[in-house]
């Protein structure tokens, strides 16, 4: 991927955290600290490397989506709403009665999600099931799950990830979403799984490593999917909590976060400036003019 | 009756299999469990649609609902609190909340794995999993209702649950339609309505014809939907007996017993008496020691009746 492209996905990305942070400003909280580490990941994924068609969700062949970590919501709908599954007023709901963007998502309620993640150590059965039933139907449509670190310490991830290599499942791939803490406190002092990546490997998956911050390197480790036929991948990719906001990054207080206005402010301007920087005057009056500012 | 026997395991695998064979869709998944639920034959005939896991009860859930998402339908069949208890929030989640086409059976339902203990009992399925919205919850009472509840099960789209033990199962009438929902009056009766789900049914039926013979008219009602409940019929027990007694392989509580008491007090309150297991975890020993410790025996369902209808 040439370097311009790479540019336009870190933009693409920080309009997200933008998103976030409008549905922030509608609820007054959310989980904000995974949804920033993970969001150049699924930015990544929508915007560059998935078969998808957001006009027509349920497309047969379109490769699935699955965020294991359905806390992260705030950025798949941040992403989904930018590739254009539903309009961005929508973003506006959060938090609200009935709204279709609830604080874990909802297959029923909005296109593009896949399955209705929240509880922990649930999506990787389900996506296992969704690329065994795709590869044995011969559709070469892929399975992306993302998982939270603090999550691997739940025991049906391991049924799962056993399953996944028993059936030779390389239409799957996990993304760890490995920010390094969780709501307690750094996620070693709590249950280390760390190394994972040997533990996935002695089980027949291809692991690679990754900053998950680095559009570079997300978009090198996606052009090199499949990685090995006969494997799932596992993607181990090393985030920072609150990625975005230097005043909130890698503090465990940011995993729920319920913000001030002063707060609220400084981060929309940060969000703001860094998208500026990058974009330059153009994108500012493209941005503006798409959101009515 | 016809006092013939058949082995409920085989009877549901083998039905199962007739309708897998024209259905290409269907698929049969196994946590070590497949073969022992009927599947043998299956999994060496079809075996790109026989799909093993090993002893990961949770996983399998979670990926059969990922296979419905596909179009298939996955049929789970395991030790019954294997795949009720053990995987309950995926039940509720991945198959209720998400509302997957995926067929779980529990096998060795109640206390008929008896002497094997506490452990492999499944006294709460029924309750448990009514009360996961949108789940259909089955208890075939014989032979031909396993075959017509298979079919059914297959037919309708959305999570179901179906209860099925492993002593043989008694044929009691000629194989009928299967309609989810629907209960049925066995035998009419005046004084007493016994409402009762899954294979225990023989023994209220023969409990029923001693109860005649001691001078009571006794109205049975076959349940083997125990959610949705059929209220129409429940209505038409209460009201031409004016009381009713459920009898089931379950705790007291939460079960068939409770579901029909929650629709009499809807529909046409009446005196009803729940009959089945304590709270408490069952004890063991030969299913036939079990029935009769319980009180599930014909003399024990005759009894508790007798006790009922005095009171």
């Amino acid at each position: 991927m040439d370097s311009e492209r790479v540019r336009e996905l870190e933009r693409t990305a920080q309009k997200c955290r933008r998103n976030v942070l409008r549905m922030v400003e509608a609820s007054g909280h959310g989980h904000l600290g995974g949804a920033f580490s993970a969001i150049d990941l699924v930015t990544a994924l929508y915007f560059s490397k998935m078969r998808i068609q957001p006009e027509n969700p349920k497309w047969e062949n379109r490769d699935r989506f699955i965020l294991s970590a359905g806390h992260k919501c705030m950025a798949q709908y941040a992403v989904l709403a930018e590739r254009g599954y539903f309009p961005k007023e929508i973003l506006d709901t959060y938090g609200s009665l009935k709204s279709r963007i609830p604080g874990h998502p909802d297959m029923h309620k909005l296109p593009g999600i896949e399955a209705n993640t929240g509880a922990l150590g649930h999506g990787l059965s389900i996506a296992v099931g969704m690329a065994l039933g795709l590869k044995s139907a011969g559709n070469g449509a892929r399975v992306y799950v993302m998982m939270g670190d603090g999550e691997l310490a739940e025991g049906s991830n391991w049924e799962a990830v056993a399953a996944a290599a028993h059936h030779g499942l390389d239409n799957l791939v996990l993304f760890l979403d490995y920010n390094g803490l969780q709501i307690s406190g750094r996620v070693e002092n709590i249950m280390n799984f760390m190394p994972a990546g040997p533990k996935f490997e002695a089980f027949g998956w291809n692991v690679r490593e990754i900053d998950g911050n680095d559009m570079g390197q997300i978009a090198a480790v996606l052009e090199e999917i499949p990685v090995q036929n006969g494997r799932p991948t596992l993607v181990i990719a090393h985030t920072v909590k609150g990625k975005g906001l230097p005043f909130l990054e890698n503090q465990a207080a940011c995993h729920y976060w319920t913000p001030d206005r002063e707060e609220l402010e400084r981060a929309i301007r940060e969000v703001e400036s860094g998208l500026w920087a990058s974009g330059g005057e153009h994108e500012r009056k493209e941005w503006e003019n798409e959101n009515d500012r | 009756m016809t006092g013939n026997t058949r082995d409920p395991r085989k009877t549901f695998g083998v039905a199962v299999s007739e309708i897998a064979e024209n259905r290409e869709e269907i698929v049969i998944l196994s946590a070590d469990s497949g073969k022992s639920s009927g599947f043998k034959e299956f999994s060496q005939k079809h075996p790109d649609r026989y799909f093993e896991f090993g002893i990961m009860e949770q996983g399998v859930t979670g990926i059969a609902s990922g296979l419905a998402t596909t179009g298939k339908i996955p049929v789970f069949c395991a030790i019954a609190p294997f795949v009720t208890c053990r995987n309950y929030e995926m039940f509720r989640n991945d198959l209720g909340y998400m509302r997957q086409n995926v067929k779980i059976v529990g096998r060795n339902g109640g206390f008929t794995y008896s002497d094997l203990g506490a452990t492999h009992h499944s006294l709460e399925d029924f309750a448990i999993t009514r009360m996961i919205p949108g789940t259909v919850v089955l208890a075939p009472q014989d032979p031909g209702e396993i075959r017509g509840a298979v079919k059914a099960m297959l037919e309708h789209k959305g999570p179901v649950y179906m209860r099925i033990g492993n002593q043989p199962v008694e044929e009691l009438w000629e194989e009928r339609p299967f309609r989810i929902g629907e209960g049925r009056i066995l035998r009419e009766g005046t004084d007493l309505a016994l409402i009762s789900t899954g294979t225990i049914t023989a023994n209220v039926l023969k409990a029923a014809c001693e109860l005649e013979k001691r001078g009571r008219s006794v109205m049975v009602i076959g349940m083997p939907t125990v959610e949705p409940v059929d209220q129409a019929v429940i209505k038409e027990a209460a009201e031409k007996t004016g009381r009713i007694m459920t009898v089931e392989e379950h705790y007291r509580e939460g079960g068939l017993g409770t579901a029909v008491a929650e629709a009499c007090s809807q529909v046409c309150p009446v005196p009803v008496k729940r009959h089945g297991i304590p709270r408490e975890y069952a004890t063991s020993g030969s299913y036939e020691e079990l029935l009769a410790y319980y009180r599930l025996d014909t003399d024990g369902i005759v009894q508790e009746a007798e006790a009922f209808l005095n009171s």
